[in-house]
């Protein structure tokens, strides 16, 4: 967790400080969207919250709900 | 507006199609288990059916000349339903990013590091193919026919080093498997190392010029092809049936030489190489799918993203399937049958789209 923490707090500190100096405030928007969403992420991973895999939503939607798959 | 500042020429264009296709060497597992010893027909056929969109995408990013994928659909498509189509791009780049990511988090801990950490060694990759894309597309282009020659190196060694282990009866008989796993074992290698090179719907933008374009990425094409070709060859060659047994039929087979008992255990080549190769490709597709999220959200640069991005993208690696069991039965089936659009429709219809509607036009027409 600790771990985790500091390597969030180290990518703040590699981008923001410049982003701002910068005025680019798109981009600074941009970087905490994914930034977000990847905090998210990584702590559901730590705290062993279980993430949805979208690979087995399409799973689903394409093989049990369409009917769409190959003969095993 | 362009994000990507560096130059390439086409020799260097045919460098990364060689080194991106060589990079699924070790996706040709997938196809194994279905196809067994006619593995190698099935490469074959799936080349022949993905050239013709191959040379869709070629025709597309030399008629749209310094423009990315995002760009191409926003003038073709409109800006709504343009965006809607590069949302459909990024998530085919982002999703197969992280399975090639878990590819060589799962190749270390099968045959490599077995008590290593799994997410140390994703993290690990993630953050070297992060540094390559950082530094940009012209650097990767002028160290690509390194990747390309240390690919080439190691299959034709290994090859001739097992050659006196070959049993080519071990092909026969042709044409026993029935007609529905070759369809679905040529629908993988048409979709997963040759339709793939979609990626370069990104990357050709870069282009200096667009003279010999549809040469040289052939020729990359044909080399990427020949090299799967001889993998697969050389596997069945020397394992005959049993290579679907196994996880990795290359690991296997190279764990047989034995010359004088001196040269053994080379399978440390083979992890060499395909940690190589898959880098190469990882950091094309990370590459790809930077630029394509600046393009989408309209930056100036790709930069602050590539950080989240690579987090993102490791945790995806690290959950998106239980087993590498569970990745082979989905790859074989959702995997490749949602990607099918991307690769076989929309770049051919972009392609007539824009011949009927007589795009791009020129700056002063009216439009873009």
């Amino acid at each position: 967790m600790i771990f985790l923490l500091l390597i969030y707090a180290l990518i703040i500190i590699i981008n923001v400080p410049q982003l701002i100096k910068r005025r680019e405030w798109r981009e600074l928007t941009a970087f905490f969207i994914l930034y977000t969403i990847a905090f998210t992420l990584g702590l559901m991973y730590v705290l062993d919250i279980p993430i949805p895999s979208p690979m087995k939503a399409l799973q689903h939607l394409i093989v049990d709900v369409l009917g769409i798959k190959y003969p095993q | 507006m362009s994000i990507e500042k560096g130059k390439i020429n086409s020799r260097q264009l045919l460098f990364l199609i060689a080194g991106f296709v060589q990079g699924s060497v070790l996706l040709i597992d997938f196809t194994v288990g279905i196809t067994e010893h006619q593995t190698w027909m099935v490469i074959l056929a799936g080349l022949a059916l993905t050239a013709p969109f191959f040379l869709s995408y070629v025709v597309l990013a030399k008629r749209f000349h310094g423009m990315n994928l995002v760009q191409i659909n926003d003038i073709v498509y409109g800006r709504f339903i343009g965006k809607a189509v590069s949302v459909y791009y990024i998530f085919f780049l982002l999703m197969t990013l992280s399975f090639n990511i878990r590819d060589v988090g799962e190749l270390y801990i099968t045959f490599l590091m077995p008590d290593a950490p799994f997410i140390f060694l994703l993290i690990v990759f993630t953050v070297t193919c992060a540094y390559a894309a950082i530094k940009g597309i012209e650097v990767l282009a002028r160290v690509s026919h390194l990747f390309v020659v240390t690919g080439i190196f190691v299959i034709i060694s290994t090859f001739i080093l097992l050659i006196d282990q070959m049993d080519f009866s071990n092909f026969l008989p042709f044409f026993e498997l029935p007609f529905a796993r070759i369809f679905q074992g040529i629908h993988i290698m048409s979709a997963i190392p040759f339709g793939e090179t979609l990626v370069f719907l990104v990357i050709m933008g870069c282009l200096n010029n667009t003279e010999h374009m549809v040469k040289n990425t052939f020729i990359g094409l044909l080399i990427g092809a020949i090299s799967l070709l001889i993998v697969s060859v050389r596997n069945t060659a020397v394992l005959g049936r049993t290579q679907c047994i196994w996880t990795s039929p290359s690991f296997q087979s190279i764990r047989l030489i034995d010359i004088g008992t001196v040269l053994t255990r080379m399978d440390f080549l083979i992890g060499i190489a395909q940690t190589v190769l898959i880098f190469f490709k990882c950091s094309l597709f990370f590459y790809a799918l930077l630029i394509s999220l600046s393009q989408l959200f309209g930056l100036k640069t790709y930069l602050p993203l590539v950080l989240p991005l690579a987090s993102i993208e490791v945790i995806i690696a690290a959950t998106v399937f239980q087993s590498p069991v569970d990745h082979a039965m989905i790859t074989q089936n959702a995997g490749i049958i949602y990607s099918a659009p991307l690769m076989f429709v929309i770049p051919p219809l972009s392609l007539l789209i824009a011949k009927i509607r007589g795009l791009p036009k020129l700056e002063g027409d009216g439009e873009t």
